[in-house]
């Protein structure tokens, strides 16, 4: 049984794989995760380390920072993802990587973030990890249950469309680019929240926090788990981000590990583990059995 | 013209002279595949650790080979083709593992964009276990080209004979892959089929043996850019290829997807614009070319020489 800590880990993985998931659940291969990942956990590090907090801050200004984060990081996806969206396949991926690094390199330049050590000493809310596995799981929940309401409505069909066939999308009089950026935006916002979290938790904050390996392993996520239904980025999350903890030896492996998912997974399991012709499997299983 | 302008031009030329060939090498796949090898960066690192090796470089203890290096010690010239073709052989490799088998199956090119991401982070941290984290200090410019001065003047400029090297060989790698692709034969039958594939295929062209001549190729770019660059800055570790892979891409698409000459004008251009950087600034220097690639992406997504992107309907 993982311990508390990783249980944390774990839950953060999920959330950032359901954020490379949004916009491809819309068709778009979007790597701009950690960008505005990186951005949330800048803020929240920002905004506790300014106010004197004395080594703890309150859950309530936590829950305020997410607000603002979350609400900037929309914003900046907004803003960018007009232009960006207008893209498509590897042009898109090519932007959104591009983002990635722009912002990284910001972040490590800019005066007031502290270089390439960071910001360190970020109050944290809670003393145990026990904490941060509520507030986490809370927000994992939360965002499980949207795409979970997604999928059954108007904008989570239109999402579904547009990744069959976009033109035909737009034909149908659905206003396609609408469509993408509301995803876009969905993802970058849930991002930002979690960055706050990451930042508290880890107690420390750098420009490595969002570099193109971590766009890399949150790839790996979703294409592990199955980007055919929001289950499977967050089970390819808790499952990658916990199998290096687990396997000791391996530590040095984890980014080979990584890499050999991306390189085979789609080889193998172009549908990744969870498929929604698996779920549903699971629900007739389930009904037979709770049938007398 | 004044000697800081063309301390400018030359510098700019070392630099671009590298993205140029690592940009051909996206290019030459891009245009027989329509797809983007991810792992470009990856075979750029390669190229510069087995020119290292090559030339009798030894490995640092902390790699899992410590201690470990070649009995022999090759001449910079001969360490730098072999590396190049080594690097090819792995484009090779990667081809047979994360691209072949999508294309059997015609799945979405998208998908092995991630297939050779995914190779390339294999490369790139085998490389890290086997030879460690930390830089190579190779053997210095001057010492591995015995016999010519340490640097040139040419009109007040001060250029050092590595970097001079290093541009005479990319523009002879390009010139000659230009002229190969226009004149021989093979380089027809590889432009026919970025044309048309299936057109290319009824016309009896063995398609699949371009594409592997095509990642053969672009390998040997890939590596002979890591091989030139660790010489010219005397230092090279297993990430190192990554930025002049990404940096590549925005090369790649400045120019145009798929256009040679603009592969090479992106190259030349995103160097020259780096170096216009004053060093005060330079820890932003990185964040230029994204912002350049930014910026081609959202005016003009054809690049400077592509030609327009047409919707398949």
């Amino acid at each position: 049984m993982p311990d508390n800590g990783l249980l944390v880990q774990m839950i953060l993985g999920a959330l950032l794989g359901l954020s490379v998931y949004l916009p491809m659940a819309a068709g778009q291969l979007s790597l701009a995760t950690p960008a505005f990942y990186a951005v949330g956990g800048t803020l929240a590090a920002l905004m506790a380390t300014h106010a004197d907090h004395q080594g703890t801050i309150s859950l309530g200004a936590v829950l305020w920072e997410m607000v603002v984060a979350g609400a900037l990081t929309a914003a900046l996806a907004a803003l960018v993802g007009l232009p960006v969206l207008r893209l498509r396949g590897i042009y898109l991926a090519i932007a959104t990587i591009a983002l990635v690094e722009i912002v990284r390199v910001a972040i490590l330049n800019l005066p007031f973030t502290g270089g390439a050590t960071g910001i360190f000493g970020i109050p944290q809310p809670f003393g145990q990890p026990l904490g941060y596995i509520g507030l986490s799981g809370g927000l994992l929940a939360l965002a499980g249950w949207g795409c979970q309401r997604l999928e059954g409505s108007r904008l989570g069909r239109a999402m579904a469309a547009i990744r069959d066939d976009e033109l035909a999308t737009r034909c149908m009089g659905i206003n396609t680019t609408r469509v993408k950026l509301t995803a876009f935006v969905a993802s970058a916002a849930l991002a930002g929240v979690t960055g706050v979290i990451a930042a508290h938790y880890l107690n420390t904050w750098n420009a490595r926090q969002g570099s193109f390996d971590v766009a890399i392993t949150t790839l790996a996520f979703v294409i592990l788990g199955g980007s055919r239904s929001w289950l499977g980025p967050v089970i390819g999350g808790l499952l990658l981000t916990a199998l290096p903890e687990l396997l000791r030896p391996v530590g040095d492996l984890r980014l080979v590990l990584f890499g050999l998912v991306i390189l085979l997974g789609p080889v193998f399991f172009p549908q990744g583990l969870i498929t929604p012709e698996l779920l549903e499997r699971l629900g007739r299983w389930d009904l037979r059995r709770l049938k007398p | 013209m004044s000697a800081a302008l063309l301390q400018i031009l030359l510098n700019g030329a070392a630099s671009g002279g590298v993205y140029a060939l690592v940009a051909l090498g996206y290019t030459l796949i891009f245009s027989v595949l329509g797809v983007i090898n991810f792992a470009q960066g990856a075979l750029f690192s390669l190229g510069g650790y087995f020119t290292f090796l090559l030339m009798g470089g030894r490995i640092g203890v902390n790699g899992a080979l410590p201690g470990w290096h070649l009995p022999v010690a090759l001449p910079f010239w001969m360490a730098l083709l072999l590396a190049a073709i080594g690097a090819g052989v792995v484009a090779l490799l990667v081809e047979r593992v994360a691209f072949a088998p999508l294309r059997r199956r015609g799945a979405d090119p998208l998908l092995s964009l991630i297939t050779s991401l995914g190779a390339g982070v294999v490369l790139v941290n085998l490389l890290q276990i086997l030879m460690g984290a930390e830089g190579y200090a190779f053997p210095s410019g001057s010492a591995a080209l015995a016999g010519l001065p340490e640097a040139l003047f040419i009109g007040g400029a001060r250029i050092r004979t590595v970097q001079v090297v290093l541009l005479l060989i990319s523009a002879l790698a390009v010139a000659a892959l230009t002229l190969w692709l226009e004149r021989s034969r093979t380089g027809q039958a590889m432009r026919a089929v970025a044309e048309d594939p299936t057109a290319a295929r009824l016309m009896g062209i063995n398609s699949g043996a371009i594409v592997r001549l095509a990642f053969l190729l672009s390998g040997m770019l890939a590596g002979l850019g890591g091989g030139l660059t660790g010489l010219s800055v005397s230092l090279a570790g297993p990430y190192f290829g990554i930025s002049f892979g990404l940096k590549g891409l925005a090369v790649l698409v400045l120019g145009g997807l798929g256009s040679v000459p603009g592969a090479i004008a992106g190259g030349l251009l995103m160097g020259l614009a780096e170096a216009l950087i004053p060093s005060e600034a330079s820890g932003w220097r990185d964040a230029l070319a994204f912002a350049v690639l930014f910026a081609v992406l959202v005016l003009r997504p054809s690049g400077l020489l592509g030609r327009r992107l047409m919707e398949k309907v």
